[in-house]
């Protein structure tokens, strides 16, 4: 199976994070991965997009322009690589950036307002965790169990709270994405 | 077996350099490739290297000269504006038959350019990579893991020959992420010094004498010399992939990231029955001209130049192997806008599906 990812957003976000996270998983379960990032000179609210492909065989060519599974987390994004999502695919829109979405056809639209559910949680910084929840519970593309392995080694030195509020908003993630799962 | 990780391609090439045995890095920041001063920052130190952040480009790499006076494995990096700025060091470490190694993680050009990744640079690092008409060998590696084979024996070659070597590579490919196998440490002692470098000066009666300037018929003599350093590499040290060319009827030529998305790109279309395939050359200097010159002819309808630079830049040096017997067609993205699967599909497969425009 080879799946793409194209997370897209604003510096500050944490796209490129998602993108580094989801791709580590796949490597730690013996998976092949590549993560490529694109963005301006700005640190902070430029624009931000990261590629990220996960196959059970090594990896060709890490550039699709179409993907399976598009992340847009503000409008700009959406305005910009909003069509870029195969037939079959889901688009995840962050629901409190993104009010409309018209997505091409045979397309799974997965509306969820994650920067609220990240303030939830009790972070905005879990956004991240939230959306790739969402994509574990829609595309089962790394293993929920794996992927709560690699955020215990993540958090290891940090407080224990930080660790149960990152396992809490994947969850919240999970949940909703399992809603999609085909 | 090496130790497996997964690491950004500039830092893959940073670790790749100092287990190569490089113990001094000079340069100065510019985006594509900061993660390789970054990372040798505090890498080199642990090592008992040295990394300096010099105040300019040239500083750097005039550094580096004084390094590789030494006999230290040293390396700079950096981006096209940047190169061209240690055009000068670089010209002079040729001057001085010094080993060295450049790293140029290229972006849009000409001039500042863009900060997002291109293959613009080509023509400066296969012909004029400064004044005096000189080369360097130049590699040019697909992927993280490549670049890693590439820089960790980049110092052999260089010392081989006492000549800068340069590793061209776009911003794609420092910055993917991806997995590496590292190899070990190589243990260098002291016996591995090059024997005429200045630190070698103790115990010996004479003393050594690194200079970039001499007298007209000693400079005749290095640099015909040179020329047969050339001639040795194109006999010796081309390095090429031919991928899927026993029955192709067009072949691609694509190095470095071009190369991947087209090989994803043949592979769809040999699926739908299209006979493609590709040469990469991994060496760009010295070309692999063999490769291009003993296609069959009588079977091969066309070759297709994918870059990611406008106009395409290896086309030159293609068509001096390929002598008018096909059609040689171009594509290409630039600016820092990057080649993606679709494009190089749709741009390969409009030729070979008998498309007869672009030629």
């Amino acid at each position: 199976m080879k799946l793409s990812f194209v997370f897209s957003g604003s510096g500050g976000q944490g796209i490129m994070s998602a993108g580094i996270t989801l791709a580590q998983a796949a490597i730690d379960m013996g998976k092949h991965a590549t993560y490529l990032p694109e963005y301006g000179p700005e640190q902070r609210g430029g624009s931000a997009k990261c590629t990220v492909v996960i196959s059970d065989e090594p990896i060709i060519s890490p550039l699709p322009k179409f993907c399976d599974n598009l992340i847009v987390m503000n409008e700009q994004a959406y305005a910009k690589f909003g069509e870029d999502v195969k037939p079959g695919g889901i688009l995840l829109a962050n629901a409190c950036r993104i009010t409309e979405t018209n997505a091409p056809e045979g397309v799974t639209v997965i509306s969820a307002p994650v920067d609220d559910l990240a303030l939830e949680v009790g972070n905005a910084k879990t956004a991240n965790i939230i959306l790739i929840g969402i994509l574990i519970g829609a595309t089962e593309v790394v293993s929920e169990e794996a992927f709560k392995e690699s955020l215990e080694v993540k958090f290891k030195a940090k407080k224990p709270e930080i660790l149960a509020m990152n396992l809490n908003a994947l969850q919240k993630g999970i949940a909703i994405g399992k809603q999609y799962k085909k | 077996m090496g130790e497996k990780r997964f690491m950004k391609g500039n830092e893959a090439i940073a670790e790749a350099a100092v287990r190569g045995g490089c113990r001094f890095f000079a340069g100065y920041p510019i985006t594509p490739q900061n993660e390789i001063p970054e990372y040798l920052s505090w890498r080199l130190p642990e090592v008992g290297g040295v990394y300096v952040q010099g105040e300019s480009e040239i500083a750097s790499v005039n550094m580096v000269y004084g390094a590789a006076a030494m006999g230290t494995r040293s390396l700079t990096s950096s981006s096209g504006p940047g190169i061209s700025l240690k055009a000068e060091g670089i010209s002079y470490l040729a001057a001085a038959a010094l080993p060295a190694v450049i790293v140029n993680i290229s972006r849009g050009g000409p001039g500042l350019g863009s900060i997002q990744p291109a293959q613009s640079d080509y023509l400066q690092a296969t012909k004029a990579l400064g004044h005096g008409g000189f080369h360097a060998m130049v590699f040019a590696p697909n992927s993280a893991q490549e670049a890693v084979d590439v820089l960790y024996n980049a110092w052999d070659y260089a010392e081989r020959d006492r000549n800068p070597v340069l590793v061209l590579m776009d911003g794609c490919l420092g910055n993917i992420m991806e997995e590496v196998e590292l190899p070990p440490m190589k243990e260098l002692k002291e016996e591995d010094i090059p024997e005429w470098s200045l630190s070698r000066r103790n115990g010996r009666d004479w003393q050594g004498n690194i200079t970039p300037i001499y007298t007209e018929l000693i400079l005749e003599g290095l640099n015909e010399s040179a020329g047969f350093m050339y001639k040795d590499w194109e006999e010796n040290d081309v390095q090429v992939e031919e991928f899927m060319l026993d029955d192709a009827e067009y072949v691609v030529v694509a190095y470095g990231i071009a190369s991947r998305v087209a090989k994803e790109a043949i592979l769809n279309l040999r699926a739908q029955g299209y006979k493609v395939g590709m040469i990469r050359p991994i060496t760009l200097f010295p070309f692999p001209k063999k490769s291009i010159r003993n296609l069959d002819y009588g079977k091969v309808k066309g070759i297709i130049d994918i870059e990611m630079t406008i106009p395409a830049q290896m086309r030159e040096d293609i068509e001096l192997q390929v002598l008018e017997r096909c059609p040689v067609y171009e594509y290409g993205r630039s600016g820092g806008v990057l080649l993606d699967d679709e494009g190089v599909y749709e741009a390969i497969y409009e030729i070979v599906s008998g498309g007869e425009n672009n030629g």
